[in-house]
């Protein structure tokens, strides 16, 4: 037990553990993370099943990585700890009997006698020292005055405060892997979805697209009013960089998009030999047109935004309408006579399979369609933890480096209606400044008898 | 008079800077080094003023793009190296450290750098990435003092070693010391903006304080670098050769994380 925690506290521990944490965490920004077993196979051949296995695929979620953070967290808990009593110790109950012969061999130091006796000579002492901000603690012996000013003496924790800093925030990273979570909801202008896990609803009320002058995105904008049992109880609009936040759930603009269930289609029907007859119809996928003076019905019954044919098959590229076509199926009666894609962009290149000789034509105008929000919830308990914790990191990495301890240890002796006064100073991070601090206090001390 | 114009009188003053600096290294006149901080100090003005410039005529932040980022980053390598000089008199890496600022301001300038202010894309709409880059590159520039310090250190340890360093010359350790100092600064500086800022602005921009993109996961080793740079120095009493090693890895792990990941990984950051 009590080598296990020898070698957990050790700092050897420690910066093996760094150099191995890092050396892993470089490797997973040289080996793409979480791709298929197709594209590690392309790129690494024989290698790549042994990459999987390790879980280099997803080094950073690894059991191993983990592990190691967990060896690594467990280090500084212990090291600090250990070390903390002997730390308020130090700092609380310093050890007030020092031999003049420590003090002399110190390398800021000072020897002295002055006239007046020693309580004269220890309160002005001591005025001195207060004056310049320094803490005094003193101890009697016989004809001796032990005195310990200090100043800064919370810098001596600023280590600590940093490792406490660094736990906080590897528990936030645990609790935000294991509890936190996010999903994207897509949510078009006056839609109401129900929120994941809470007991509230998210209408959107407006969305809108901001651009450039140049015609790039500048911004998007999301009004979003939270709803709970049907009454409305918060309105804010989102956009990127400034979300929504209600009851630890996050709402975050992250893009846009349209909304390809429910478009209406602009479809013009058009006799060939006689284009001043037309039937211009909006309809909706599935809903039935009637051509009277031709006798003909027609109808709408696929929709793809970005058409392309993949194999034999057509499909959609993509959700942008790049390529926007609609399926129509043209009916007399009851018999399909005629059916094929239309294009909104390639009005000629239409083709339609007819069963007979056809005198009319469609063509594919416009689509209308709502644009939708894409918005990103995120709920994470963790990150609360993470600020604190780098606030304290931020404490504490201010203390150890600007707010170094320095100590003046003094003896005070009474010899034939003298003060004989021996001081040394000690700083183990402001050496030069303590120095000239300690230098100016005792020449002003020594004038002034 | 505009922005790019005062850029090149900077550059010229650096230039000039650096020709007082290389007239002291080789004729060992101090006057010569002095002249030099003074050319580097009105160059250092003349550059804020570059600055203030472009952020005021593209309304953001003077490092959205390659070219501005750059810019910034000679600028934080001037201010550091002038607070530093002027605490420690650290003369000798001023020659060097001009090189670097030159070849940083070279690089800026050149026509590969995409420099027209370009309208900021939503996510880095965000006085967040003013803290953010600001302060990491100001820490960085630190570290940048600290690994010109610490070859030099290894250079003087050399000659002291083999008794032939010069009279008057900068003693290894006090250079060892000088490179501590600039951790010491550089060090909370690039918590704060690298990693606490990062993450705070990445928490308001995407919902993820941290996602292991390849930038995030750069400036961590960069951290954990300059972290067993502490705790070897503090802890196990490391100084010298070994301390000034791994403050040399540290910066390189730094220029990795600005430049390497840029070209040669892709992530998140990869717009910035
Ligand atoms: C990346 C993680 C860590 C960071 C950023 C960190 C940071 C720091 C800092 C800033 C200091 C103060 C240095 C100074 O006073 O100049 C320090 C001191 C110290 N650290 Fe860490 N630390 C880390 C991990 C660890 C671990 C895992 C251990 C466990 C063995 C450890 C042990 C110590 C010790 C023993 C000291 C000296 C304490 C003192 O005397 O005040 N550190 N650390």
């Amino acid at each position: 037990m009590k080598s296990l925690i020898r070698f957990l506290s050790s700092v050897k521990l420690a910066i093996f553990l760094i150099i191995i944490i890092t050396a892993a965490s470089m490797i997973g920004t040289f080996i793409p993370q979480l791709r298929s077993a197709e594209e590690y196979g392309a790129l690494y051949g024989q290698l790549s099943e042994l990459l999987i296995r390790l879980e280099i695929t997803d080094l950073y979620h690894s059991w191993w990585f983990i592990a190691l953070l967990f060896l690594f967290s467990l280090n500084i808990v212990i090291c600090t700890l250990t070390r903390l009593a002997a730390k308020f110790r130090r700092a609380f109950k310093p050890n007030l009997e020092f031999e003049n012969q420590t003090l002399l061999a110190a390398k800021i130091q000072d020897r002295f006698s002055r006239k007046g006796n020693l309580e004269k000579s220890e309160g002005e002492l001591k005025k001195g020292l207060r004056s310049a901000h320094y803490k005094i603690k003193e101890t009697r012996k016989e004809a001796e005055v032990h005195l310990l000013a200090r100043k800064k003496i919370l810098g001596i924790f600023g280590s600590d405060i940093v490792h406490l800093g660094l736990l906080v925030i590897l528990i936030g990273g645990i609790i935000s892997g294991f509890s936190g979570f996010r999903t994207n909801i897509n949510i078009s202008e006056g839609e109401i979805v129900p929120v994941l896990g809470a007991d509230f609803k998210l209408q959107l009320d407006k969305f809108e697209t901001e651009y450039h002058p140049n015609g790039s995105v500048k911004d998007w904008k999301s009004t979003l009013t939270v709803m709970e049992d049907d009454n409305p109880r918060l309105t804010k609009t989102i956009e990127v960089n400034h979300p929504l936040t209600y009851k630890g759930y996050v709402f975050y603009q992250s893009s846009y998009g349209w909304d390809w269930q429910n478009p209406t289609l602009e479809i013009w029907a058009i006799k060939t030999s006689d284009p001043s007859s037309q039937k211009n119809a909006f309809v909706r996928l599935g809903e039935k047109v009637i051509w009277d003076e031709e006798n003909l019905e027609f109808k709408a019954l696929q929709f793809l935004p970005d058409f392309i044919i993949d194999g034999n098959q057509p499909r959609t590229r993509s959700l942008n309408p790049n390529n926007p076509a609609v399926f129509i199926e043209v009916y007399r009666g009851e018999d399909k006579i005629s059916s094929g894609w239309i294009f909104a962009k390639f009005p000629d290149f239409s083709q339609m399979h007819s069963e007979e000789e056809a005198d009319y034509k469609f063509e594919f105008k416009d689509i209308q369609t709502s644009q939708y929000s894409g918005i990103q919830m995120a709920k994470d308990p963790g990150v609360n933890y993470i600020w604190v914790g780098c606030t304290l990191l931020m404490i504490g990495l201010f203390l150890a480096f600007y707010w170094p301890p320095r100590d003046i240890r003094l003896i005070l002796m009474e010899k034939e209606g003298k003060t004989e006064i021996i001081s040394a100073g000690r700083s183990a991070k402001s050496k030069l400044a303590l120095e000239s601090e300690f230098k100016r206090i005792m020449v002003s001390f020594r004038r002034s008898q | 008079m505009n922005e790019s114009t005062l850029f090149l009188i900077t550059f010229a003053v650096y230039f000039i800077a650096a020709f007082f600096y290389f007239v002291f290294l080789f004729s060992k006149k101090e006057s010569a080094a002095k002249t030099g901080l003074s050319v580097v100090t009105v160059g250092f003005f003349v550059h804020t003023l570059a600055l203030i410039w472009r952020t005021i005529e593209s309304g953001h932040a003077p490092f959205t793009n390659m070219y501005e980022s750059l810019s910034f980053l000679a600028w934080s390598g001037a201010l550091a190296y002038i607070i530093i000089e002027y605490k420690y008199n650290i003369r000798k890496a001023g020659p060097y450290l001009m090189l670097i600022i030159i070849g940083i301001m070279a690089l800026a300038s050149s026509p590969l750098m995409p420099d027209e202010a370009a309208p900021l894309m939503p996510a880095l709409q965000s006085y967040w990435l003013w803290l953010h880059v600001s302060v990491t590159l100001l820490g960085e520039a630190f570290f940048a003092v600290a690994f010109v310090t610490s070859i030099m250190y290894l250079v003087a340890d050399s000659r002291e070693k083999k008794g032939v360093a010069k009279e008057g010359a900068i003693t290894a350790e006090k250079l060892d010391s000088i490179s501590y100092r600039c951790v010491a600064v550089g060090f909370p500086l690039f918590t704060l903006g690298g990693l606490v800022f990062g993450m705070v602005w990445a928490y308001k921009a995407w919902g993820s304080y941290w996602s292991w993109d390849p930038k995030e996961t750069w400036s961590l080793i960069t951290w954990f670098v300059f972290a067993l740079y502490l705790h070897t120095r503090i802890v196990m009493g490391w100084k010298g050769r070994r301390s000034a090693l791994i403050a040399i890895i540290g910066f390189l792990a730094a220029l990795f994380t600005y430049f390497g990941v840029n070209y040669l990984l892709a992530g998140l950051h990869s717009y910035a």
